[in-house]
């Protein structure tokens, strides 16, 4: 049983289609890993299928049949798609991520003790990347400038806001510092979607921040 | 009017034999009601039109991908048309969620227990249910699907603190799930 769930209010904003790429790729997992959180966005899914069906229609709003029947031709009925085929070595990644991670993903030494790999999605602002992080290793010491959002896919994290397992969604608001460390067991892997650089507050700050604020780290 | 199990059959009509009179029939349901959906979300009429058409289109080339168990004619048709107008604001490189990677996220090894309530509801019932919400909560939910609006958004706009937006948005589900439940037990 998964504790930490995404609000409601942001399922909402996935099921209307109103997030950015990289938040709705992550909610995207989220929904894969965690049942509450799938079930909450078919309810809001189905409330916007209710809307659709209820919509009031005009004459005004009648569209030709006739142009969408003469294309049917050249447009086969496309077979269902594949199952998306996991990457060896990446089991753990949901079906939605595996695009993203291209064919053969390699993981990056990051400074201070994980490993990463970028994620980019063409039209998204968002500093996005998968950590994984072995047990014991912890993120460091930071505070956010934006919203942060995290979803684990392997393993876990403990911070002072609590236990965070495979599933689990974790939104990291404004200024509170906080030092996410990988739980024993397996090594942590997780994605991590930041709306601005975070800020470190360790003694590394000075030299370190003005890289993390162009990207660099 | 059509009813969901209608709209499925049709749906499933395409997939097994191209049919294109069962196409037709839903064209002339779903087709209207995405254009309208689009314009009171502020489309352009042009524009509606177009997204519809697209929209429709792929109705036809994924009906093979529908599956009647894990949601309704109108919520999948809903999630295609409203993927059709990212692309179409995007139109820079790929929608993050394809129409056919939804049904790929809802598992199907799911349990009855986590099965959405509202998903198996009828139309007809879901309409009335959400009669039943106050217009403080529907505006909030019509604004999120017609509109696009991240509740933060919807917060500025209407000028109201972000808790209260996100107050109703649960409330409103809180009572959609409770009026279903209630019906369960008795």
């Amino acid at each position: 049983m998964n504790r930490h769930q995404a609000p409601e209010e942001l399922l909402l904003d996935f099921a209307a289609g109103a997030l950015p790429p990289g938040p709705s790729l992550l909610l995207s997992l989220h929904v894969a890993l965690d049942p509450v959180a799938r079930r909450t966005v078919q309810d809001f899914q189905a409330i916007g299928g209710a809307l659709l069906e209820s919509a009031q229609i005009s004459s005004d709003d009648e569209i030709s049949l006739e142009v969408a029947l003469s294309k049917l031709d050249e447009i086969p009925v496309e077979s269902p798609p594949a199952t998306v085929q996991p990457i060896p070595g990446f089991e753990w990644a949901p079906a939605t991520l595996v695009p993203y991670l291209g064919r053969t993903p390699r993981w990056r030494k990051a400074l201070g003790g994980f490993e990463n790999i970028p994620i980019r999605i063409p039209g998204d602002r968002h500093r996005i990347e998968v950590l994984r992080l072995m047990p014991g290793v912890g993120l460091p010491q930071h505070h956010h400038t934006g919203s942060e959002y995290t979803i684990v896919m392997q393993g876990g994290f403990t911070d002072v806001t609590g236990n965070y397992g495979v599933g689990d969604f974790a939104m990291g608001p404004g200024p509170t510092d906080h030092e996410p460390i990988a739980d024993p067991g397996e090594p942590c892997i997780a994605m991590i979607v930041l709306e601005q650089p975070i800020v470190l507050t360790n003694r590394w700050a000075p030299l370190l921040n003005p890289l993390l604020r162009r990207g660099w780290l | 009017m059509l009813t969901a199990d209608e709209a499925a059959d049709l749906i499933q009509a395409i997939a097994t034999r191209q049919d294109r009179a069962a196409f037709a029939a839903l064209f002339r349901h779903y087709g209207p009601r995405i254009k309208a959906f689009l314009m009171r979300g502020g489309s352009d009429s042009e524009t509606a039109q177009e997204v519809a058409q697209e929209a429709m289109i792929m109705v036809w080339r994924k009906a093979a991908s529908f599956d009647r168990t894990r949601a309704a004619a109108a919520t999948w048709i809903y999630t295609i048309a409203r993927n059709k107008r990212i692309d179409h604001l995007r139109r820079t490189g790929r929608p993050p969620i394809e129409a056919e990677d939804w049904l790929t996220i809802f598992a199907p090894e799911e349990e009855d227990a986590d099965k959405s309530v509202l998903a198996g509801q009828t139309y007809t019932r879901m309409k009335e249910l959400m009669d039943d919400l106050s217009a403080d909560q529907l505006v909030v939910i019509r604004k999120a699907f017609f509109e696009d609006k991240t509740h933060t958004a919807i917060a500025e706009e209407l000028g109201l603190p972000l808790g209260t937006v996100k107050s109703r948005i649960r409330l409103a589900l809180g009572r959609l799930r409770d009026a279903l439940e209630r019906e369960k037990d008795e």
